[in-house]
This record gives C-alpha cells, sequence and structure tokens, in this order.
C-alpha cells in the first residue's frame, strides 16, 4: 500500500511531456506519400457538389474536385494571401470589355480519376444538373448567365449562356455584367461531371464522385471515417503529395484534441476553449500553431419588421449597450470587433467605420427616445453550443444594463435555420454568416437585398429592405471599374451601419494546429482547411 | 450515533452554506472575472474558488447551488413520500387483490433501470414547460423514487395490520381511515423518516446526474451537476470547476447517508430496511 501511495505521488509529481512528440521537420523538398489524418465534430451528409453546402465537406469536396479556376494557397505570415484567383481546370481566360463575355480555354491533359479526358461539355452537363435541380441551393449564383431562369424554372434543359466550342474551349454569356461571376466559377459545384458517370450513378451520385481533383474516393464509412487517395491521372504533381487523406467523423471537439496529443491525428481544429487556452500556454507547440481571419461575420440579427426593432434607434441602442471585448475575450482573442458585415481585408470594406463604442448611457438615452424608457422584454433565441451559449449570457448581461431584460431560448442548429427563416419567427436571434467567396456582393446581397427575402428559409433573415440599398448593390455588382465599385460598398457599408440590421459583434478568426511533421499547409481564407498542397515530413522523435 | 451528528452537522453546513449571502452566481462577470486571454481566474483572496468560464464567482455558484440541490431533493423525496405510503398503506392494509396489484406496479417501476426512467422522464418533462424551473427535476425524481418507499412502507403495515391493537380497533367499529392514520402511521413513522433521510440523499446525487447530463434546471440556474458538466472541460487549466462541486455534491450525499443510517440505529433497531445504494 504505502508503495503504491509512493508511485501515485511520484506519478503526480513528474509533470507530463507537453510539448509535441516530434521535432519539426526540416526536409527542405516535398515527400509524397503518407496519410494525413483529421476529424471532424459532425457528420459527413454528402459527397455531391450540387448539394454540399456546410463547413464540413470543404477539406474533402476541394481534394476531389477541381474547378476553371481556384484560389491561390495562403502563405504563412501573409494574411492577405489566399483571395487572389488562378487558373486551375482553365489555362487561360478572356473576360470581354462589356464584362458580359468569359471565354475559357482548358489546360491540356486533364483527366478524371478512371483516366478519360476532362472536356467543355463536361461544365455544361454539371452547371445544367445544377440549375435543373430545385434541392441544390446553388442554382441562384448561376441566375447572371444567359437562360438560367429558364432552366431552374424548367422551361429549358440546356442553358442557352453556356456554350461549348469543340473539346477545349468554352464561353459563358451573361445577361448582365457581374463582377462575382469569376468566383462564381470557383465554387465547387461548378466542378466537371461527366454525364455517363451520372447517368451511371442515379441517385447514388452522393457517395459517387467523379474526381476532376487531385484526390479520389477510396472509402467511405457514413458518419464514421472517409478515406481519399492520390488521383494517379492528376496532371500537377504539387498539388498531390499525400498519398491518403483521412477524416474521422463525429469526433467530439475535446476528444480531438486528446487524440491530435496523442499523435491519433495530424492536425487539430475548432479546439474548445479550455483547449487553445491550454495551447496557448505551451511554447513548445507555438511555431505549430496556425491562426487565419476567415471570411464571417457574427453578431445578433433583428426582425427590422417587428417591434420593437421596427424602431432603428432601438437597434442602434442596442449596438451601443453591446461591449464588443466582451466577445473577444469569451473567444481567447480568436475575433476582432466588427461594424458591419464585411471582414478585414476584404475589397469594398470600409475601414474608416469604426464599431459602435461601448455606450450604455447613450444606449439608455435612444431607448428613451424611442418610448421604451424602462427598457423591454425579449427573447433571444441561440443554438445549442459551447460558444453561442456563452455569447448569449454576455449579452444578457450587457443588455441588462440598460434595462433590456433578455430571456435565452436555445435551439438544434436544424430548428434553429427553420426558425429565423420565416418572417414569423423569432426576430431576435444569434446570427452568422460564413462567405463563399471574398466579395462583399456575397456578404451584403444575401443578407440585406430585399429580393433574398423570402416566406421559408429566408437567406435576408433581417428582413430588411431598403430601395436605396437594393439599387445601390444592383449598381455595384454590374460595375466593372474596382474602384468605383469599392466606393459603392463602402456607401453600402454606412447605410448598414447607420440602419444597423444587426448587432454587428465580431469576425471569428480560425486556430489550428498540426504536428511538427506536417509541412507546406496553411489554414486557407476561404476555403478553412485545404490539404491538397500538404506533404508529411520525416517523424523524428523529440 | 456518531454517525447521525456527522451526518446531521455536514447538513447544517449545507443549509448555512444555502443562506450564506454571497456575490450574484449568474451574471457573467467578464470584465473582471477573467484573465486577459478569457480564462477562469484561480482561487484568490477576492473568490475563494475562482471563478468559471463566464467569470462567475465559484463560491457564489456552490452555495447559490446547495440552496437549488436541497430545494430539488427535498420537494422529490416529499413527493415520493407521498406516493409510497398512499401505496404502501393502502396495499399493505388492504391486502389480497389491492396489495397484489399495486406490488406488481411497484416490480414494474422497479423493472426500469432507475437512471434510465429519469431520463426518459426528465427529457418528457423539460418539454412540457412547467412554471418552475425546478419543476420537471422535482416530478421526475418524486415519480421514480417512490417505489422502495412503498415496499418497506408496505411490509410493515402487513404485519401491524395483523397486530392485536389493530384487530382490536377493527372490532370496535374503526374504519379504515381511523385505523390507518390513528394506529397504523404513528407506528411506521420511524420506518418513513429513515426512508426519506435515504431517499433524500439519493434524490441528491440522482439531480447532479440529471444536471450533469443537461436535463436538470436549464442554464445558469447553478446546479452542482452543471457546474461540474461545465468544468469538465476545464481540468486542466482550471481544475477548481470540478473540485469544487464534486467535493459539494459528496459532502452532501454523504451527510445525509449518515444521518439516515444514524437515525435508523436511533430509532428502529432492530430493522434491517434497506441502504440507500446506488442502483
Amino acid at each position: 500500500m504505502k508503495r503504491l501511495l509512493l508511485i501515485l505521488i511520484a506519478a503526480a509529481c513528474s509533470a507530463p511531456d507537453r510539448g509535441p512528440h516530434w521535432r519539426a521537420g526540416t526536409s527542405t523538398t516535398p515527400h509524397d506519400g503518407g496519410t494525413l489524418r483529421f476529424s471532424t465534430k459532425d457528420t459527413l451528409r454528402t459527397l455531391d457538389p450540387a448539394i454540399a453546402y456546410d463547413d464540413v465537406s470543404p477539406p474533402i469536396l476541394h481534394a476531389i474536385f477541381d474547378t476553371l479556376v481556384d484560389y491561390e494557397p495562403a502563405r504563412a505570415g501573409d494574411p492577405t494571401s489566399g483571395l487572389a484567383i488562378v487558373p486551375r481546370l482553365a489555362e487561360r481566360w478572356e473576360i470581354a470589355p462589356d464584362g458580359r463575355t468569359y471565354h475559357f480555354w482548358l489546360r491540356a491533359g486533364i483527366a478524371y480519376e478512371d483516366g478519360k479526358p476532362i472536356v467543355a461539355a463536361d461544365f455544361k452537363t454539371s452547371l445544367e444538373r445544377v440549375l435543373g435541380m430545385p434541392d441544390s441551393p446553388f442554382g441562384q449564383y448561376l441566375t447572371p448567365l444567359d437562360g438560367a431562369a429558364d432552366v431552374i424554372a424548367g422551361k429549358a434543359t440546356t442553358c442557352a449562356g453556356i456554350e461549348v466550342i469543340g473539346d477545349r474551349e468554352l464561353v459563358f454569356h451573361l445577361a448582365n455584367p457581374d463582377a462575382t461571376f469569376l468566383y462564381v466559377l470557383a465554387m465547387t459545384f461548378s466542378a466537371p461531371l461527366r454525364a455517363d458517370h451520372l447517368a451511371a450513378v442515379g441517385d447514388q451520385m452522393y457517395r459517387h464522385p467523379l474526381a476532376s481533383g487531385p484526390y479520389m474516393l477510396e472509402s467511405w464509412d457514413e458518419g464514421q471515417r472517409i478515406m481519399l487517395r492520390r488521383n494517379p491521372h492528376y496532371v500537377d504533381p504539387a498539388r498531390a503529395h499525400l498519398a491518403r487523406i483521412e477524416m474521422l467523423e463525429s469526433i467530439p471537439s475535446d476528444t480531438q484534441f486528446l487524440m491530435f496529443e496523442r499523435g491519433e491525428l495530424d492536425t487539430a481544429e475548432r479546439l474548445t476553449s479550455p483547449d487553445t487556452l491550454w495551447l496557448r500556454e505551451q511554447p513548445a507547440w507555438q511555431p505549430f500553431v496556425h491562426d487565419r481571419a476567415t471570411m464571417n461575420a457574427y453578431g445578433i440579427r433583428m426582425n427590422v419588421r417587428v417591434k420593437p426593432f421596427d424602431d432603428r434607434r432601438v437597434r442602434q441602442a442596442l449596438n451601443y449597450a453591446l461591449d464588443k471585448q466582451h466577445a473577444v475575450k469569451l473567444l481567447n482573442g480568436g475575433a476582432v470587433p466588427s461594424h458591419g458585415l464585411l471582414p478585414p481585408g476584404m475589397f469594398g470594406r470600409d475601414d474608416t467605420l469604426a464599431p459602435y463604442p461601448h455606450d450604455p448611457a447613450k444606449a439608455r438615452a435612444l431607448l428613451s427616445e424611442a418610448g421604451y424608457p424602462h427598457g423591454f422584454d425579449v427573447d433571444y433565441v441561440t443554438i445549442n453550443d459551447e460558444e453561442a451559449e456563452k455569447l448569449a449570457a454576455s449579452y444578457q448581461a450587457d443588455f441588462g444594463e440598460v434595462g433590456v431584460r433578455t430571456h435565452i431560448t436555445i435551439l438544434s442548429v436544424p430548428a434553429f435555420a427553420s426558425a429565423i427563416g420565416r418572417p414569423d419567427g423569432p426576430p431576435f436571434s444569434y446570427d452568422g454568416w460564413v462567405g463563399d467567396f471574398p466579395d462583399p456582393a456575397n456578404f451584403l446581397d444575401v443578407r440585406f437585398h430585399s429580393r433574398m427575402i423570402a416566406n421559408e428559409n429566408s437567406n435576408n433573415v433581417s428582413f430588411y429592405a431598403n430601395p436605396e440599398l437594393d439599387a445601390l448593390l444592383d449598381r455595384a455588382r454590374a460595375e466593372t471599374d474596382r474602384a468605383a465599385r469599392a466606393a459603392m460598398y463602402h456607401r453600402a457599408e454606412r447605410i448598414l451601419y447607420d440602419d444597423a440590421p444587426w448587432v454587428w459583434d465580431f469576425h471569428r478568426a480560425m486556430t489550428e494546429v498540426t504536428q511538427p511533421y506536417v509541412r507546406g499547409y496553411e489554414p486557407h481564407p476561404v476555403w478553412g482547411r485545404d490539404y491538397t498542397s500538404t506533404w508529411l515530413d520525416d517523424k523524428v522523435p523529440r | 450515533m456518531r454517525g447521525a451528528i456527522v451526518g446531521a452537522a455536514l447538513i447544517m453546513g449545507l443549509l448555512v452554506l444555502a443562506v450564506l449571502p454571497h456575490r450574484d452566481p449568474l451574471a457573467p462577470d467578464i470584465d473582471h472575472g477573467l484573465t486577459a486571454v478569457g480564462a477562469p481566474l484561480p482561487p484568490s483572496a477576492d473568490s475563494p474558488l475562482g471563478t468559471d468560464h463566464l467569470g462567475r464567482d465559484v463560491w457564489a455558484r456552490v452555495c447559490a447551488g446547495a440552496g437549488t440541490s436541497l430545494e430539488i431533493a427535498t420537494l422529490s423525496t416529499l413527493l415520493a413520500l407521498l406516493l409510497g405510503l398512499a401505496v404502501g398503506l393502502t396495499a399493505g392494509y388492504a391486502g389480497g387483490a389491492v396489495d397484489n396489484a399495486l406490488m406488481r406496479l411497484v416490480d414494474l417501476v422497479l423493472a426500469f433501470p432507475f437512471l434510465l426512467l429519469a431520463i426518459l422522464l426528465a427529457a418528457l418533462l423539460r418539454e412540457a414547460n412547467l412554471a418552475s424551473s425546478n419543476g420537471p427535476v422535482v416530478l421526475t425524481l418524486g415519480v421514480v423514487g417512490w417505489t422502495t418507499i412503498a415496499r418497506v412502507i408496505r411490509g410493515k403495515t402487513l404485519s401491524l395490520a395483523r397486530s392485536e391493537y389493530v384487530t382490536a380497533a377493527r372490532a370496535l367499529g374503526g374504519s379504515p381511515w381511523r385505523i390507518i392514520v390513528r394506529h397504523v402511521l404513528p407506528n411506521v413513522a420511524g420506518i418513513v423518516i429513515v426512508v426519506a433521510a435515504l431517499g433524500f440523499a439519493q434524490n441528491l446525487l440522482a439531480e447532479s446526474v440529471l444536471s450533469y447530463l443537461g436535463l436538470g434546471p436549464p442554464p445558469p440556474a447553478p446546479t452542482w451537476g452543471r457546474m461540474l458538466y461545465e468544468g469538465r472541460v476545464y481540468y486542466r487549466t482550471a481544475p477548481w470547476l470540478s473540485i469544487a462541486p464534486g467535493i459539494a455534491i459528496v459532502t452532501a450525499v454523504v451527510g445525509f447517508n449518515l444521518l439516515g443510517e444514524g437515525l435508523r440505529d436511533l430509532l428502529d433497531p432492530r430493522a434491517r430496511g434497506p441502504k440507500a445504494r446506488p442502483r
């Protein structure tokens, strides 16, 4: 018994090794081979690029599907890198001066996983499939194309605006100039698909992807694990160093980090708050922690049609009542306060605007002016998520200070999403927007243009309709002069700042930690986790 | 006997904790209760048990949690007692088919694993939107916990019903109601107190379990189980978040168990009644 006690004491005293098990990789040329392992707390629902619209699938789908154009890789230490468009399956392209014709020439030698060549007609097949699929969320992105609306409406099966010239040339005709169209072509749903493959797999497309990118599906144990392997017919060896990519599903965030520490995973992301705090205190891990600003905005969205949020003074008062440093602190520094929807570094953002200051006195004055000298009671609806619940408690305290008594309701994510997308749903709730591509149109149009208002699954969840803003956003989208376009978005940001359909809170940064032997990796501002340029160095024990 | 005194002392301590003045256990204090990077503060002179992930004082939450836990345990034990007494006395006194039917009902409820039934009920009742935030848990534990009490009381009543003074009372024309209240009940009182004290310990523990599973009073209500749940992920950076409510739960449960067993020795030295066993 005494000896056991001694062993226990010794075990408690000897500090366990807190650092990585391996030394930093030192090879100067990339190695080929190895399996990169990571995990997600959710489950992967589909591998069909026309359907997948979630935050679990990008690292997998971006490895399987290539598009005409893509984003440059992000570079360590350069926070603005990763947003420039580069050719991928296209070799080059020309945009006509009127901004309405996009002419692409395909790269030579590109092939699918089965070795058959990728031809121009396959892009038309895939885009027309998206347009004709009622359950695809992406049809609306293609509406700038001539004739796209007819395919969506079921009046046509082919899209007149997509012209195929031989095997290597592709021309897109737009009804109006649209500055976002190139970004749309970088979205995964624009990847080419062969008609005979689609016919062969039928409704099983969700688990039979046809790889045009550097990796192809090897196996998928749904809900458990997905394994990709290198596509032998891929043309660019710099994007296919790994032999395999493995993603484990349904691994809780805290388990993920334990597995990572034990060396069972090669990277870990979306760490819990205590894991983040612990990691930041370990000097040996710091060289392998990657921080990157990603394209998002979070805050509280208000239904501006509903009392008391129909009064702009109330909305501004809530903006003044919120202490934005609270969210920054609760998220352990992984956030920056916001003045609007556009994240720092994005084209069109008005950096001269400062976030609403924390000014409870002004908030109370505005509430009195609006006829609520004693504040009001309101339900705040949020999702069952560690961070969202912490923020709710903090909002409750901040708003309580100016007399707004907040009652918190917590909903599951699906219930939440359908509730806030209805005009008669809860008027005061958590909201966030994660951009599909780095352009203001993808932020401001989606959340605040009146054409995005719907009675079900509304994208404009504030039900905000402002003809002046609508006109401005429409003009900006069609504007081909970059400086003029930026000026229009500055104006739009100003309008939204003053009208405050949201309580603007913060932009969330992404933190990922990798094992020391993981090389060539940097989180991407658009894709998030993108392992296509990653390679694994020798594992040298420490 | 010594155990009973220790138990009573522990429970007194708990009561004192519950009425002790403390800081607001519900309001987050992000400005002062967290480090610059948002980590909970370790124990200090200002907050003797440190702060939690929202900067709330852990000492204040342990104190407030004592109130919540005692309230839930008391009300649910009373409910279980009421149900158990009604069923136990009826079955024991009436005997025969009534006894048989009621005891089979008890068997039926007992056949379900305690925790499973409690989780099911708690999940169902949470949707019921009861007025009090503690209501669902009280109802759950009361409805699940009455069976043991019913059984013990029924056994005792069965033997009392055949005793000479009950026969005499019956011969004198006493109504069953009068006989139960005047002659049977006082004689089962001792065992009822013992069973209640032990049931109390069990309900306290069960409340923590349900809260840990997220089926207790909804946040931000301070309950020890919930504190344990919220603190568990901080086991490396802020272990006080788990240690404080853990010690509180152990102390309270040990207190009520000691008291219950002490009372049994005191009131019913020959009884071989059930101890509160983990089920």
